[in-house]
């Protein structure tokens, strides 16, 4: 008998082959949204009987007329659980445990078709694409309570609604439209294009990127469970002490509001390090997009503001639930504590809100004038000095408020001073508009209509900075329709202008063009017509948050009722175009059809995995349109040695040439 | 930048790709650690904001009132001792492994893991049994709101600190001393030497804030 002479093979764990990958297990044992939302629900279980368990044990803790700590340690063990269910502790157990972590490519997140967008991936093209829908579909929903607050006030008098009601419906948009917003651009589109436009095949913390997504559905159901818990009286601000004294739905604003601070503060996190890091071979700071820039001005303010936020946040918890006194003045607290907290953060986030705007319009408006951006330095100094001046004006809120008198003249002065950088920004876009021969695609009418609108909430912004305006139309309609300029008329016309831009880039599809164009006249007609009218509503004293106001002015609010009836169905009519093109139409554009020089515009359509075959060697800048023996942006093949040498820091012949 | 390995000449493209993303990754944990740091200074100076303003303004007169009985002054000493020694032992045995000594640095490592989560337990046990009601006071509510943020970042700085003990141990002594003979043993190395300085910097930052809030809180309130 012959006798085996061949050593035992050894097996791995389970009898698996060395080197065999571990067997996929079935489907509904992968960790996905479904396992996310059974582990929510169980953590929320377990969190409310915690809470039961641990109040009835707090003696000084009216348990009669409160039950804040459940329904606070059922929302956050929920979301513990949302993340578990997602496997986003897998990795980190894996560690603790010393086993070894599945390299990225290999991640069961890196599966294609539809299930990679219901799972934790970390792939940023992935996660940008999830933004995308996930920001849709929040701003819709917004939305929708916009037009629920225009109905009720078509008239003076007759009610539709309850005021508490109505309270709780401009609560819920206001929160939604500015704690979600917040990363309407930098989820989406800095996610999915800054390691693009940078030249890199990946982000630096994909992890944390993919965490920040995943928290924004859980932040938004935690908001939009407030209604079933009474709501909150105190609109978006959350000014104590109501927001400490209100029902329970003042729980579910403050749990989502901290939710979605740590979700920007790690978004935000992960695009400046990934700028600052794993920028290609010659990618200078000078050859930074534009819109790069403004990702970065804008993560910085999301990383240093919002930890303010998350902290005001976690004061009015423990003021409703362990019941200390920050905000209570009778027990050594302070009100106006908040009212500074809040708005550390809170005039940041308009900046958080505006930047990306700018960066989304600066990168467009090049390639449909054919010129290079004007003025490319001034452009990037503007976006740092709002970056940094915004820190710095957040008491003009609170000129009203009892402040300090005193205090009002440098406020008012540093307020004034944040025109300067912003108006440079526009500076640079007026420059490279001069002479030009501008492109009226889709994208560039949103663009145009951005600088139209930005421009009114700009100069009425400046407006309201004085004290004496701002006293007089403190709490009016003015103010409302002035922020409506900004952030809608700003960052939302934006935003739709890089849908239409990027769109074919992120899905190797082109909306469609002649439904775009009616998408962008109804809304920039019906928006203007909303929100221009307001002004005068707000000049002759109707104030936010009223559900009922003069007869005399129920013609013009009939007229803005409509129009935004009219803004709504514009939405409607992106909605339709972006269904229609992506799921019904598909009409594929998978090259370069704006004829841009963006570094992303120079790989296929959508971008294959690892967005570039080598590491890209970046030779100019973006924005050389028109310019006679301007080089390529970059060179996607480049000869070996190069790379090398951006990364030893020894020339080498290749780099030398 | 710290240097790897690689040589420019005669590398693949995998090879110049995989050196390049290496590099950038040493990169992304020095500028992570410090924009950590920042994040974490603007979130716990919301509590110092509020910590001077509710002092300064003295509602009602109930900053700290004379009924007060404060926190206990030995159990605040202890748990800012216990962090600061944590990180003073981690900072010390830093300088072992850079000079080859991993064993001497896995030991010390355990005796800061040790040491830093006695102060997380002992800071629990000091929550637990405040001598105050979180709402008898504006310092109450400061100190009873500052200390469970404090404490969940420590646990988690341990949390940190267990997952590089975890890591070291499949690596060669060797390789601490000596390149090791591929790049990857080279690259794993150099990661986990990456990530250890960046524990240490925010375990010292987080060790000085420890510091900070132990003056204010039971010194000078």
């Amino acid at each position: 008998m012959a006798i085996d002479i061949q050593p035992e093979k050894v097996k791995g764990p389970g009898g698996r082959e060395p080197g065999a990958s571990r067997p996929a297990r079935p489907w509904w044992l992968r960790p996905a949204i479904h396992t996310a939302v059974a582990g929510a629900v169980i953590g929320y279980v377990v969190g409310h009987w915690l809470g039961n368990f641990l109040g009835s044990n707090y003696q000084q803790l009216p348990l009669s007329d409160s039950s804040d700590l459940p329904i606070v340690l059922g929302y956050l063990l929920a979301v513990v659980g949302w993340i578990a269910g997602l496997g986003v502790f897998n990795d980190p157990l894996r560690q603790m445990t010393g086993r070894p972590v599945p390299v990225e490519e290999e991640d069961a997140s890196a599966a294609a078709g539809l299930a990679r967008y219901f799972r934790y991936s970390l792939d940023h093209k992935v996660v940008g694409i999830q933004y995308l829908v996930g920001m849709i579909i929040y701003f819709c929903t917004a939305g929708l309570f916009a037009m629920a607050i225009r109905a009720e006030l078509l008239s003076p008098a007759y009610h539709i609604f309850s005021s508490s009601t109505y309270v709780e419906l401009v609560g819920e948009h206001g929160t939604m439209m500015m704690m979600l917003m917040s990363s309407l651009v930098v989820g989406p589109f800095g996610n999915y294009l800054v390691p693009i436009m940078i030249g890199s095949k990946r982000v630096a913390f994909p992890r944390i990127e993919a965490l920040s997504f995943w928290l924004t559905p859980a932040a938004f159901l935690i908001l939009f469970s407030s209604l079933m818990l009474g709501g909150f009286p105190f609109g978006w601000t959350g000014y104590a002490p109501l927001s400490i004294q209100a029902t329970q739905g003042a729980d579910s604003y403050a749990v989502a509001f901290g939710l979605m601070g740590i979700s920007i503060i790690l978004a935000g996190f992960n695009i400046i390090v990934t700028v600052i890091c794993y920028r290609a071979p010659g990618m200078r700071w000078s050859r930074l997009p534009m819109f790069v820039w403004s990702m970065l001005a804008t993560s910085v303010l999301m990383v240093l503001a919002a930890p303010v936020l998350v902290g005001g946040m976690y004061m009015i918890i423990t003021d409703r639930t362990v019941q200390t006194a920050f905000f209570a003045d009778q027990l050594g607290g302070s009100s106006y504590l908040y009212q500074n907290l809040f708005w550390f953060f809170g005039h940041p986030e308009v900046y958080i809100l505006a930047l990306p705007g700018f960066g989304i319009v600066s990168e467009i408006i090049p390639v449909f004038c054919r010129k290079p951006l004007f003025g490319y330095k001034t452009a990037a100094a503007g976006m740092i000095g709002v970056t940094v001046l915004s820190f710095f004006v957040w008491q003009h809120h609170l000129f009203d408020s009892g402040l300090n008198p005193d205090m009002r003249p440098l406020f008012m002065l540093t307020t004034e001073l944040i025109s300067i950088p912003t108006g440079l920004i526009y500076l640079v876009a007026m420059g490279t508009f001069w002479k030009a021969k501008i492109r009226f695609t889709v994208p560039m009418l949103f663009a145009l209509g951005m600088y139209f609108n930005f421009l009114i909430g700009g100069i009425s912004g400046v407006f309201l900075s004085d004290v004496p305006a701002d006293t007089t139309e403190h709490g009016s309609f003015f103010v409302m329709a002035h922020f409506h300029y900004t952030i809608m008329g700003g960052l939302i016309f934006a935003f739709m202008a890089g849908v239409y831009y990027w769109l074919p880039k992120m899905m190797g599809i082109k909306l469609n063009q002649t439904i775009g164009k009616i998408h962008f006249w109804t809304m920039f007609i019906f928006f203007n017509s909303t929100f221009l009218p307001l002004f005068a509503v707000g000049l002759a004293g109707q104030p936010r948050r009223v559900f009922e106001y003069a007869s005399n002015l129920q013609t013009i609010n009939d007229w803005v009722s409509i129009s935004a009836f009219c803004l709504g169905g514009s939405i409607l009519i992106f909605v339709i175009n972006f269904v229609w093109s992506t799921v019904i139409a598909r009409e594929r554009e998978e090259g370069n059809p704006w004829q841009s020089r963006g570094l992303e515009w120079q790989v296929a359509s959508p971008p294959p995995p690892g967005n570039f075959a080598r590491i890209p060697v970046v030779l100019s800048g973006p924005y050389e349109y028109g310019t006679p023996g301007a080089p390529p942006v970059a060179d996607l093949n480049p000869p070996a040695g190069v790379v090398a040498a951006a990364f030893t820091g020894a020339p080498t012949a290749a780099a030398e040439a | 930048m710290t240097q790897t390995s690689a040589e420019p000449a005669g590398l693949s493209p995998e090879a110049e790709e995989a050196g390049f993303y290496h590099e950038a990754a040493l990169n992304a944990t020095w500028t992570g650690a410090r924009l950590a740091m920042g994040a974490l200074s603007f979130g716990f100076g919301a509590f110092v904001f509020a910590y001077f303003y509710l002092r300064s303004l003295n509602s009602h007169g109930r900053w700290y009132p004379s009924t007060l009985t404060g926190p206990h002054l030995w159990a605040g000493t202890l748990i800012m001792g216990l962090i600061v020694v944590s990180a003073a032992v981690q900072t010390a045995v830093l300088q072992r492994i850079k000079a080859g000594h991993k064993t001497a640095w896995q030991r010390g490592a355990l005796v800061a893991l040790v040491l830093g989560l006695a102060a997380v337990g002992l800071q629990i046990w000091e929550l637990l049994n405040l001598p105050f009601f979180p709402g008898a006071a504006g310092f109450a509510s400061v100190f009873t709101g500052f200390y469970p943020v404090y404490l969940v970042i420590a646990l988690m700085a341990m949390i940190w600190l267990e997952m590089l003990i975890m890591r070291c141990r499949p690596i060669a002594e060797i390789s601490f001393v000596e390149q090791p003979p591929t790049f990857v043993e080279a690259f794993a190395v150099q990661r986990f030497q990456a990530a250890l300085s960046a524990f240490t910097v925010v375990w010292n930052y987080l060790a000085a804030t420890a510091v900070v809030a132990w003056v204010l809180f039971y010194l000078v309130h």
